[in-house]
């Protein structure tokens, strides 16, 4: 939790961006809210978009359409982000194994298409506008959201609040029971967990964390466009998480940081970087299936013993 | 009676692994159930852990009906299990395994979402208590998979005596170990039968024939038989399908 | 609503329900073998029509085009399998689905820059392009029929190959437990090999055949990936009967909800999946220890 305070706290002076850091910062927390389920539970989602994009929604329509002030908006993304989850999380987690990532991906798609047809509430193919914050005022404070470096602390002063939230339930015990589940999840069971409620928490705290990765990213673009709900959002946080480190506290962020660099470099000289993503993906899955934050780690650990 | 089934079936698809088993488990004594290879022995054992639920009769679990219900309460009421085939954490410690079978059943400390691991004072001590009996105290911080195969044996009976359980289920403990591993592993048994109730599974019929209370003998699913060793020794049947197979069959 | 309209529409189902059934049979031949699910499954099914495309124009031959592809595309299967995916195995079903997930996302780009990012128009063949005037039923387009009737005919030839040949014996074999082939001495890894092919080829029939129905892009394996999920989830997983009943029942269910109910057409179907999951987690014929 320190380290990746520290790191993140100092992106905007290393980044070559001031875009890329929020960017980092914003989808490192959405690859975070995934590696709870994935890296710290073993549950393979492949619908967290349903999640972000529920947390941009959310936030986006409680500002473009009710007038709701951005920091209730940023509650009610998180809030919707989370009561989807336990929906959605109620029923993948009656299936095992890959049931659960397929489950997972039709149902996030079932709330692409609903997002889709909703025009009136989410402007459809076209996304949802008119959701500009250019002040942030929370009572006799109030800053300039449209300069870079406040706009960058202000949402960082948010990802650290669930940061630290997170950490403290990995931490605990709680945390423990997830990695059991992980390990082997009939061991766990026999040892008497609950595994089912175990695995529904996970899930929903999983979902609010995405929630409010969505709800942020909504605020930074102005805009939500209808892709954050598309099936390519879930592989954005399966790939940063894994390219990373999963079940590693700072690997989604280190993973967020690689793929969007890819992102950068690669589309300067030809639009089709995404070809050189998934090779580069694949290439990890075969060779470094623990992330780059994970073999460091693992390397370190290594050497001390 | 601590536990008594009745009309236990199980069936899969058509094929009946265990068969109407009726039976009575008196409290504090130690009942062996063996049987040839694929008789339903592990099968009783996996019912009567919860893992799997019956396909009819009941389970009586210290005068309160717990059929059906989801294992995790099986575990919550006193009853568990060890496994034939070693099923820990293989990429945890030996003390963190029993730790967690302490946490998994302790109403305060499961649900914690907030306070650190080591706040929970007892679990840890608990855990080493565990350890202890079982002589892997001084083995506690490595790695299951880095365990040897008897110690690995060893580590699940002190993983199912984490919540002082009042019905030991142990199967096949000895399986895979060496004749001197598992003469401390029977005296092991031994030595936890006299706190509690134990069943146990168990192949090599000379073990069981001195320690047992009671025994049950299964076959095809089947109760065979069922009373005190000198009585199963006696009996033709048992005689014909477990003794003969057993001096020809697997030790 | 008129009686032959809903029959018509009915067909209509069935039809859409067979591109269906051909990706679920090859989603389970792989997961049945494999105990994996390919994620490229939808990728495989897109690179289809565009092989179906590109023979089509080489030789002008839709026939020619309709043999041709699946085995283009299950030798491309094979080598998928052979360098990609089998380092993996051992290493739990997470990793190979992470694997092909990548596969996908790297074949839609290497699509796009050899076909372009649009779409393509792929003619029905002209001998098909006809209909059937059904009397009092309508008129029924011809390729309709024959996507149906094509299906029928690879399902039959599936089953008597898993039935009666030894190499079905050995698939089915190793699907109730893949310990068994190896103590009967089988080279598992070539069975692997052979399954991952077939499982592949027949994604890419199932595109070709939907080409014409369906519109041609770089895209459009997403939607049918998660319709073959969906599908696959409610026969069950690695039942072959499974995924031909739901996927007639999915086809079904979506025409029939687009008659009544346009906008809820796309979601009937996860309503569908959502209710079985409920009531039967494992699917409508999957074995309960597979999902529980
Ligand atoms: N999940 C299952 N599906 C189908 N059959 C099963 C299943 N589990 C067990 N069986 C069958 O039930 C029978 C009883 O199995 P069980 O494991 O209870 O035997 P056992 O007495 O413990 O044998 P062993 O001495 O080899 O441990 C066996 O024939 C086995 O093949
Ligand atoms: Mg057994």
């Amino acid at each position: 939790m320190p380290i990746v305070a520290a790191v993140l706290a100092l992106l905007p002076w290393v980044a070559p961006s001031q875009a890329l850091s929020v960017n980092i910062l914003l989808y490192g927390l959405f690859a975070t809210g995934f590696n709870l389920l994935f890296g710290y539970t073993g549950l393979l989602s492949f619908g967290h978009a349903a999640f972000f994009g529920a947390g941009a929604y959310g936030a986006g329509i409680a500002l473009a359409h009710y007038g709701v002030g951005w920091f209730g908006a940023i509650f009610i993304g998180v809030g919707v982000a989370g009561m989807l989850a336990l929906l959605i999380g109620a029923v993948s987690i009656r299936s095992r194994g890959i049931y659960f990532s397929m489950v997972t991906l039709a149902l996030a798609q079932l709330v692409y298409y609903a997002a889709f047809q909703a025009t009136d509430w989410t402007g459809g193919e076209n996304g949802l506008r008119g959701l500009t914050v250019s002040v942030l005022s929370l009572g006799p404070i109030s800053l300039n959201f449209l300069d870079p470096t406040t706009k960058y602390y202000v949402l960082f002063a948010f990802v650290m609040f669930a940061l630290w939230l997170l950490s403290r339930m990995l931490n605990a015990p709680f945390g423990a029971a997830m990695e059991a589940v992980r390990e082997n999840e009939s061991r766990a069971r026999a040892c008497g967990f609950d595994v089912r409620l175990i695995k529904l928490i996970a899930f929903v705290v999983s979902g609010l964390v995405c929630g409010l990765a969505g709800s942020l990213n909504a605020l930074h673009l102005s805009i939500v466009p209808i892709d954050t709900l598309y099936y390519q959002t879930s592989g954005l946080a399966v790939m940063m998480a894994l390219l990373g480190g999963a079940g590693t506290f700072l690997g989604p962020f280190i993973g967020a940081a690689i793929f969007l660099l890819i992102e950068d470099i690669f589309s300067l000289w030809t639009p089709h970087w995404q070809l050189f993503v998934g090779i580069i993906f694949m290439l990890a899955v075969l060779f470094m299936p623990r992330g780059v934050w994970g073999t460091l780690a693992g390397w370190y650990r290594e050497r001390r013993a | 009676m601590i536990l008594s089934v009745d009309c236990l079936v199980k069936e899969y698809g058509g094929f009946v692994a265990l068969a109407d088993v009726t039976a009575e488990f008196p409290r504090g004594q130690m009942t062996a159930i063996i049987g040839p290879n694929g008789a339903g022995k592990s099968t009783f054992f996996s019912l009567l852990s919860g893992a799997i639920a019956p396909s009819a009769g009941r389970i009586i679990f210290e005068g309160a009906n717990i059929t059906g219900l989801p294992q995790f309460r099986f575990a919550r009421q006193g009853i568990a299990r060890s496994y034939q085939i070693t099923n820990l954490f293989p990429r945890l410690t030996a003390h963190e395994n029993v730790r967690l079978a302490c946490q998994a059943l302790s109403a305060s400390a499961r649900g914690d979402l907030w306070h650190d691991r080591s706040y929970h004072y007892g679990l840890a001590e608990t855990a080493d208590a565990c350890l202890e009996q079982v002589g892997l105290l001084p083995r506690r911080l490595i790695e299951v998979s880095r365990l040897a195969h008897g110690e690995q044996r060893a580590l699940e009976i002190a993983v199912a005596l984490a919540g002082s359980p009042r019905l030991l289920l142990l199967d096949e403990p000895t399986a895979g170990m060496s004749p001197e591993e598992t003469k401390q592993m029977m005296d092991l048994i031994a030595r936890l039968a006299t706190e509690r109730t134990v069943l146990l599974v168990e192949h090599k019929m000379k073990l069981v024939m001195g320690l047992a209370d009671r025994i049950l003998v299964l076959h095809h699913g089947r109760l065979l038989a069922s009373g005190t060793p000198d009585e199963i020794r006696a009996d033709t049947q048992v005689r014909r399908v477990y003794l003969g197979e057993g001096r020809s069959g697997r030790g | 609503m008129e009686l032959d309209l809903i029959l018509a529409q009915l067909f209509t189902g069935v039809a859409l329900g067979a591109v269906f059934v051909l990706m679920s049979v090859g989603l389970s031949v792989i997961f049945g073998m494999l105990g994996i699910v390919n994620f490229a499954h939808g990728a495989f099914y897109m690179i289809g029509a565009y092989v179906g495309i590109f023979v089509l124009t080489l030789t002008g031959s839709f026939w020619i085009a309709l043999a041709l592809t699946p085995i283009l595309v299950g030798v491309f299967g094979l080598f998928v399998e052979r360098i990609l995916v089998r380092p993996l195995y051992g290493r739990g079903p997470d990793y190979p689905l992470l694997l092909t997930f990548g596969l996908a996302y790297a074949l839609v780009e290497l699509v796009r820059v050899v076909f372009g990012s649009d779409g393509v128009p792929f003619d029905t063949p002209e001998l098909l392009a006809g209909g059937f005037d059904l009397g009092d039923l309508g008129y029924y387009p011809a390729y309709r029929l024959f996507v149906i009737a094509f299906t029928v005919l690879i399902l039959l030839v599936l089953w008597v190959v898993i039935e009666r040949t030894r190499f079905g014996l050995i698939v089915r074999a190793g699907a109730r437990d893949p310990r068994i082939l190896s103590v009967l001495g089988i080279d598992v890894a070539r069975v692997w090999l052979l399954a991952f092919g077939i499982g592949t080829g027949l994604a890419a029939l199932a595109g070709l055949l939907a080409a014409p129905m369906r519109s041609v892009n770089p895209e459009m394996g997403v939607a049918v990936l998660v319709e073959a999920f969906v599908v696959t989830v409610i026969g069950g997983m690695g039942s072959l009967l499974g995924g031909a009943i739901a996927g007639m029942a999915v086809g079904i269910v979506v025409s029939l909800t687009s008659l009544w109910m346009p906008q809820m057409a796309t979601m009937s179907m996860f309503a569908l999946m959502t209710l079985v999951l409920i009531i039967r987690p494992q699917g409508l014929f999957g074995r309960d220890d597979l999902a529980r």
